[in-house]
């Protein structure tokens, strides 16, 4: 979060951590990175999004003055230790919104670029221009949650007026950053725009991976009802023939967390789902990123590629 | 095969419990089984119908199974005061609570009952931050009094040795010699384990981000309900429940976050650890209780200090039943003949810990609630 003194805008609280940990890849969730990597997931506090259902809103819309005691105070240098220590092959921002802490962030990436560990974060993608130049020079992996399309659900829902900044930033990203989108369903608000998202989804790279979530009822939406596992499967029918890496998860035992070749339909990454940010790789049958019955490319962010569009932006 | 019933609210699945893979069977086990999951979706950890739904969901099972062995375990009491604040006048109803509904399930289901207590809570005075050292020092945010340490530098030994709140440093040797450990146990070990005085919890990498406000007192000793038994020790009560079992149907029940100043049955105060070391609430606590042996180094996470290894691989058995890797050898459900049931509110533990043949618990994640697993290990006692 920001604050203005003497005219510049200045982080409030820079370099305090709510959360430092290590944790696999797939988790966070991102299902196309590193497959069954460790990553160190970090966070801080606050958020430019006020979404009635938030997971974590004890993080996010909570004061974070008074936040401090709990919090971690870690130096770049101390993260990308830890990130070492704990055999992580990324640091990803999870938790909370990454654009109200871009200050701390520069100085982790700079920080992990010297120590060649690439960034990926979680992000609601509601940020101007410039902002999401600066995420794209910090991060070479984004997953991006589209909550809603509707002026409506994002005014009644979100708090925000639109979601036409979030489809800009998906189309920046999406042109060299590896994206994956998600998108938590909730039944009788935004279900019926999953065919329109998955058509703008398409329209910008039929390759991104599509995060489906079945929203689990919390903070104010907490006596809400859980979302119809049946019914969102069966409107997300057309979807899956307009995009091939739809998942559908954040619920134990989902089976649809498998990749599946876009081209031979046989499996090439399987998965557990034990929901609400705990899922694991079970089994990788790519290699070199290809499917291994007919060969046809996977969309998985390799080592190459991350690096290489890591030191484009900040060198 | 064990089977696991999954229910999400409104969409149940059913898997192999080893692999995690789903499976299409039936049966009539099966079929009643995931009915008593239908018709009892859990409130939540923190609701105040959550004991009720332990104690709801076990006499449904009863009416339909007729076990003679129930293992239970109510746990919203601990979850709540860990992260409530609340005056000590609403503490005591709650705690009392508890126990009424623990009186409802007997006066139901007219089982003798075995109640445990699995410690007292302490009000959080503040952390000792090990996020600093130059070793790596890990702890699992469930756990308060111990924490692995790995590699420290002289540095490292000398700050957390004159830390005020750090009671003792001790070396993997004694930690393994208390408990007699196998060179694979030892292997599993820290190479320090940590101890912290009353009051205080490690801060350490991957804790969790709620800020607690109560955390486990130092429980040398815990309340034990056992009429007519003198239990002196946390592995005499499997003796003491066997016993029962000869003549009557027993339940035991543990009551989670509740210790000897709180319980309000008649109760002793029993022994539950070994010299330095005791139990905190967790699945070695649980295991010892069934097993009758003491379980620390068998499951590093939940005995209270947490085994590093940066290594592991992604592939693994039993995902589905939190840090086990392995169906837990003596417990007391897989060895009991008769019929046994287990119903918890604690975490996905209850159906490894207790062996029984039926198992329900929620499957909540950091308080995250997803719904319900059930866990059949035999079908054919029906």
């Amino acid at each position: 979060m920001y604050t203005v003194s003497e005219g510049i805008i200045r982080e409030r609280f820079p370099h305090r951590w709510s959360s430092c940990g290590s944790y696999v890849l797939e988790s966070m969730p991102f299902y196309h990175v590193y497959p069954g990597s460790q990553c160190l997931a970090i966070g801080t506090t606050s958020c430019n999004f006020r979404c009635r259902y938030c997971s974590n809103a004890y993080i996010a819309k909570e004061d974070p003055e008074i936040q401090q005691g709990r919090l971690y105070h870690l130096t770049p240098r101390e993260l990308v230790g830890m990130a070492r220590k704990f055999n992580c092959r990324s640091i990803v921002f999870n938790v909370n919104e990454p654009a109200v802490s871009l200050p701390s962030l520069l100085d982790v990436a700079e920080e992990a670029k010297a120590a060649a560990i690439p960034m990926g974060c979680l992000t609601n993608g509601y940020t101007t221009v410039e902002s999401t130049e600066l995420l794209a020079s910090i991060f070479s992996f984004f997953n991006v949650s589209l909550k809603g399309i509707s002026d409506s659900f994002n005014r009644t829902y979100i708090g925000v007026e639109s979601s036409s900044p979030v489809l800009r930033t998906i189309r920046r990203l999406a042109q060299d950053r590896h994206v994956e989108v998600t998108t938590p369903v909730v039944q009788g608000a935004n279900d019926s725009e999953i065919d329109t998202i998955a058509d703008l989804l398409a329209e910008i790279d039929p390759e991104i991976p599509w995060h489906v979530l079945r929203l689990l009822p919390e903070d104010e939406m907490k006596d809400a009802e859980y979302p119809n596992i049946q019914a969102i499967d069966a409107a997300l029918q057309s979807a899956r023939k307009k995009l091939p890496y739809i998942y559908f998860h954040n619920f134990i035992s989902s089976q649809w967390v498998n990749t599946l070749c876009p081209d031979c339909g046989c499996t090439v990454i399987e998965r557990f789902s034990l929901g609400c940010g705990g899922d694991q790789l079970k089994r990788l049958f790519c290699k070199d990123s290809q499917c291994p019955d007919c060969g046809r490319k996977i969309n998985l962010m390799s080592e190459q590629a991350c690096f290489k569009s890591t030191q484009r932006v900040l060198q | 095969m064990s089977i696991a019933v999954v229910d999400a609210r409104g969409w149940q699945n059913t898997l192999d419990l080893k692999t995690g893979e789903k499976i299409e069977t039936t049966g009539p086990v099966i079929d009643m089984v995931k009915g008593v999951l239908q018709r009892h979706p859990y409130p939540g950890d923190m609701d105040p119908g959550s004991n009720r739904w332990v104690s709801d969901t076990a006499l449904d099972l009863i009416d339909r199974y007729g076990p003679r062995f129930v293992f239970l375990a109510y746990a919203a009491q601990y979850f709540s005061g860990r992260y409530t604040p609340m005056t000590k006048e609403a503490r005591a109803r709650m705690i009392s609570d508890v126990f009424r509904e623990a009186e409802r399930f007997v006066s139901a289901s007219g089982f003798a009952v075995i109640v445990v207590g699995t410690g007292d809570m302490t009000p959080l005075l503040g952390f000792i931050n090990l996020t600093r050292l130059n070793g790596l020092a890990v702890c699992t945010h469930w756990s308060t009094r111990y924490a692995g340490l790995y590699e420290p530098s002289q540095d490292d030994m000398k700050v957390l040795g004159e830390h005020p709140h750090v009671e003792r440093i001790i070396p993997r040797e004694e930690v393994v010699g208390l408990f007699n450990g196998t060179p694979d146990q030892a292997s599993r070990v820290p190479e320090y384990l940590i101890l912290a005085r009353e009051g205080y919890a490690f801060k350490t990498i991957s804790d969790a981000m709620r800020m607690p406000v109560m955390i486990p007192s130092l429980n040398f000793d815990i309340p034990l309900h056992a009429p007519s038994h003198a239990v002196g020790a946390i592995t005499g009560i499997r003796q003491a429940l066997e016993k029962d079992l000869l003549e009557k149907n027993v339940a035991l029940i543990a009551v989670e976050g509740v210790g000897l100043d709180e319980f309000l049955w008649p109760h002793l105060p029993c022994r539950n650890g070994m010299e330095w070391y005791y139990y905190e609430p967790g699945e070695a606590q649980y295991l010892t209780i069934v097993s009758g042996r003491h379980r620390f180094l068998d499951y590093p996470t939940g005995s209270g200090y947490k085994y590093f290894n940066g290594n592991e691989g992604t592939t693994r058995s039993y995902p589905f039943s939190g840090h086990f890797k392995s169906l837990p050898e003596g417990t007391f459900g897989s060895t009991f003949p008769g019929k046994s049931i287990a119903v918890g509110n604690k975490s996905m533990f209850m159906h490894m810990v207790a062996g029984a043949d039926l198992s329900i618990e929620c499957f909540a994640r950091n308080l995250y609630n997803q719904g319900t697993m059930a866990v059949i290990h035999r079908q054919d006692k029906l």
